[in-house]
């Protein structure tokens, strides 16, 4: 029991770890251009598939993981630049629009990549002894992964003048365009950012959990609560949210199903959501 | 009032046209392309109850699917596990639905905005997730299967394992549904609702109470959402979980954002047009959301209004 215990721990907080990074990059977009991106999931699933063909031609994990994310964040510069921008400032089109793109890019992979599930075998094979089970090391390596991308983009929010800008547009845009920051361009690198992350994240996803078509929609859900109960635009509520959910569910499931646990997690957002839509640890 | 008059008699005359067109089509057309049509009306059905809370009231709801498929398990379940005949179930297939509206819709119309949207697809993914699991009731993924007997509904003897004779009841189904919606967003109830899409903090200085109009439109979408999803049973003879997902939802908005928001015409045109589109281009794309999906962000981005918007900016120029 001490052993599945520790076990569940460990991959609620890896799970939680990806999670937190799918979710700040939905946060993020959401923080500067109020816009729910749909299609968020959908850059998540076209990481890990676009990582799956860079590692079937050239063979290496680590050049996917820093090359896909790139193709993806491109891909997510023409969404921004070409259908976006357009109607940026009307939050429901948006959601209709970006739900549009999830669909296209869902079954545009579906036409190239197949129905079936794919594995990405994980680059590290060393198993860890806990206890009397095996736990592998990929899970821990993943979960540093995931922390340094957080500080990462945390220096590049606190420290680089791009992060001092988008911060000053999340504060007040009126102000931002009269301080001469290009709101535009802010706008632009926010959104190839955001799905960069996601795309990042597919990868690291990649190894734990399998690669297809439809393993983006859950996973948006998942982000969307996590980024209401940690508050919409309250970035470090997002990594916190995200830890707390998956231990939850992680946890919980070693004692009731983990559909029940799902249920309960889900009735308990919309108990945040009537009573505290700021988020759990919003102001 | 004659300008109304005419109005109305503007509509009434095409609207009749096109039913009496459909009602000749079964002896022409092919049993494949009547139970298509079928498939068609019903989410024509849906999508003008959409049409309902999104084109009117401004609520863009993604939880339609939940009552979309307690409908189709009100109606698959009672006749399956339960004997109940079929004038019943469906009728029930209305109120189950609007029960469960009641009590999301209490909760979820206090949210505007994008914690509306985030709420109700909550509520869906709750029920989908209770669908799949119940599986001793619900058939979870597999479904469930059933076959209703024949009835006599006045004068007239129902079969529906016959196809033409589903495809008439349906048909007379979605149109009275059509004229009963097309009555109420003109009626004052109606003008209510589009004074909260056109600017909700007015409607409240009037003095309405915004939450109980937005909760009466959400009640009268889910039940017709129901309705919707018991007529999809009773064509199909099936229901399965994966009837509510949120992403069924999808397809109302589809519809809606294509033929043209808040017209009711508009989501049944767009209903057909999008429905053909995937019928015909099945074959030659084996993905039809491809299709769905660009059609949706080009529409999204080049006509907001739809094709009936499109339309009436070509009359009121020509």
């Amino acid at each position: 029991m001490l052993s599945q215990l520790t076990v569940a721990i460990l991959n609620g907080i890896v799970w939680g770890l990806i999670m937190a990074l799918i979710a700040l990059g939905l946060n993020m977009i959401f923080g500067l251009l109020h816009i729910i991106n749909m299609a968020h999931g959908a850059l998540y699933m076209l990481g890990a598939v676009v990582a799956w063909y860079l590692i079937e031609y050239i063979g290496s994990f680590w050049i996917a993981l820093i090359v896909a994310p790139l193709l993806v964040g491109f891909i997510g510069l023409v969404i921004e630049r070409g259908l976006i921008r357009t109607i940026e400032d009307k939050p429901i089109t948006t959601i209709i629009c970006t739900f549009g793109i999830m669909l296209v890019i869902q079954h545009l992979v579906l036409i190239v990549f197949g129905g079936s599930p794919r594995r990405i075998s994980p680059p590290i094979a060393y198993r860890l002894p806990i206890f009397d089970l095996q736990y592998p090391s990929i899970r821990i390596v993943i979960a540093l992964i995931s922390i340094a991308m957080m500080i990462g983009l945390w220096l590049f929010l606190r420290k680089t003048k791009y992060g001092l800008w988008m911060r000053a547009v999340v504060q007040d845009r009126e102000m931002a365009v009269g301080l001469g920051i290009p709101v535009n361009k802010v706008y632009m690198w926010t959104f190839v950012l955001g799905s960069a992350l996601a795309a990042f994240s597919g990868i690291l996803a990649a190894p734990i959990v399998s690669v297809e078509f439809m393993m983006g929609r859950e996973v948006l859900i998942m982000a969307f609560i996590i980024v209401i109960v940690g508050g919409m635009g309250n970035l470090e509520g997002s990594v916190l949210a995200a830890i707390m959910i998956s231990l939850i569910q992680g946890v919980g499931a070693l004692f009731v199903p983990p559909s029940i646990a799902t249920v309960f997690a889900l009735a308990f957002m919309i108990i945040v959501l009537l009573l505290r839509p700021q988020g759990l640890f919003g102001e | 009032m004659t300008n109304q008059k005419r109005e109305s008699l503007h509509f009434i005359i095409p609207f009749f046209l096109v039913l009496l067109i459909l009602a000749i089509v079964p002896f022409f057309a092919s049993r494949f392309f009547q139970t298509f049509l079928t498939e068609l009306f019903v989410w024509v059905l849906f999508a003008i109850s959409f049409d309902l809370i999104f084109g009117y009231t401004a609520l863009l709801s993604y939880g339609q699917a939940l009552f979309f498929g307690l409908g189709s398990y009100t109606v698959t379940i009672l006749m399956r596990k339960y004997g109940f005949n079929t004038e019943l179930s469906l009728f029930l297939s209305i109120i189950i639905p609007i029960l469960f509206a009641w009590f999301v819709g209490y909760f979820s119309v206090r949210l505007t905005g994008i914690h509306f949207v985030i709420i109700t697809i909550i509520f869906a993914i709750i029920g989908n997730i209770i669908g799949e699991t119940w599986t001793s009731f619900t058939g979870g993924s597999d479904g469930l299967t059933f076959s209703p007997h024949p009835f006599r509904l006045g004068l007239f003897q129902v079969d529906l394992v016959d196809i033409k004779g589903n495809y008439y009841f349906v048909l007379v189904i979605v149109a009275i549904c059509f004229l009963f919606l097309r009555r109420m967003v003109q009626s004052p109830l109606g003008r209510i609702f589009i004074s909260i899409r056109e600017n909700e903090e007015r409607a409240r200085l009037i003095g309405y109470n915004v939450q109980r109009y937005k909760l009466i439109a959400f009640i009268i979408a889910g039940g017709l959402s129901g309705l919707a999803g018991g007529l999809y049973s009773l064509t199909l003879k099936y229901a399965c979980a994966s009837y509510l997902h949120w992403s069924v939802s999808g397809h109302a908005v589809v519809y809606t954002i294509v033929g043209g928001m808040g017209t009711l015409i508009g989501p049944a045109l767009g209903a057909g047009i999008v429905m053909s589109l995937e019928h015909y281009l099945v074959d030659i794309l084996m993905a039809t959301d491809l299709v769905v999906g660009i059609v949706l962000v080009i529409m999204v981005l080049m006509a907001p209004k739809g094709l009936i918007g499109l339309l009436r900016l070509k009359f009121k120029r020509g």
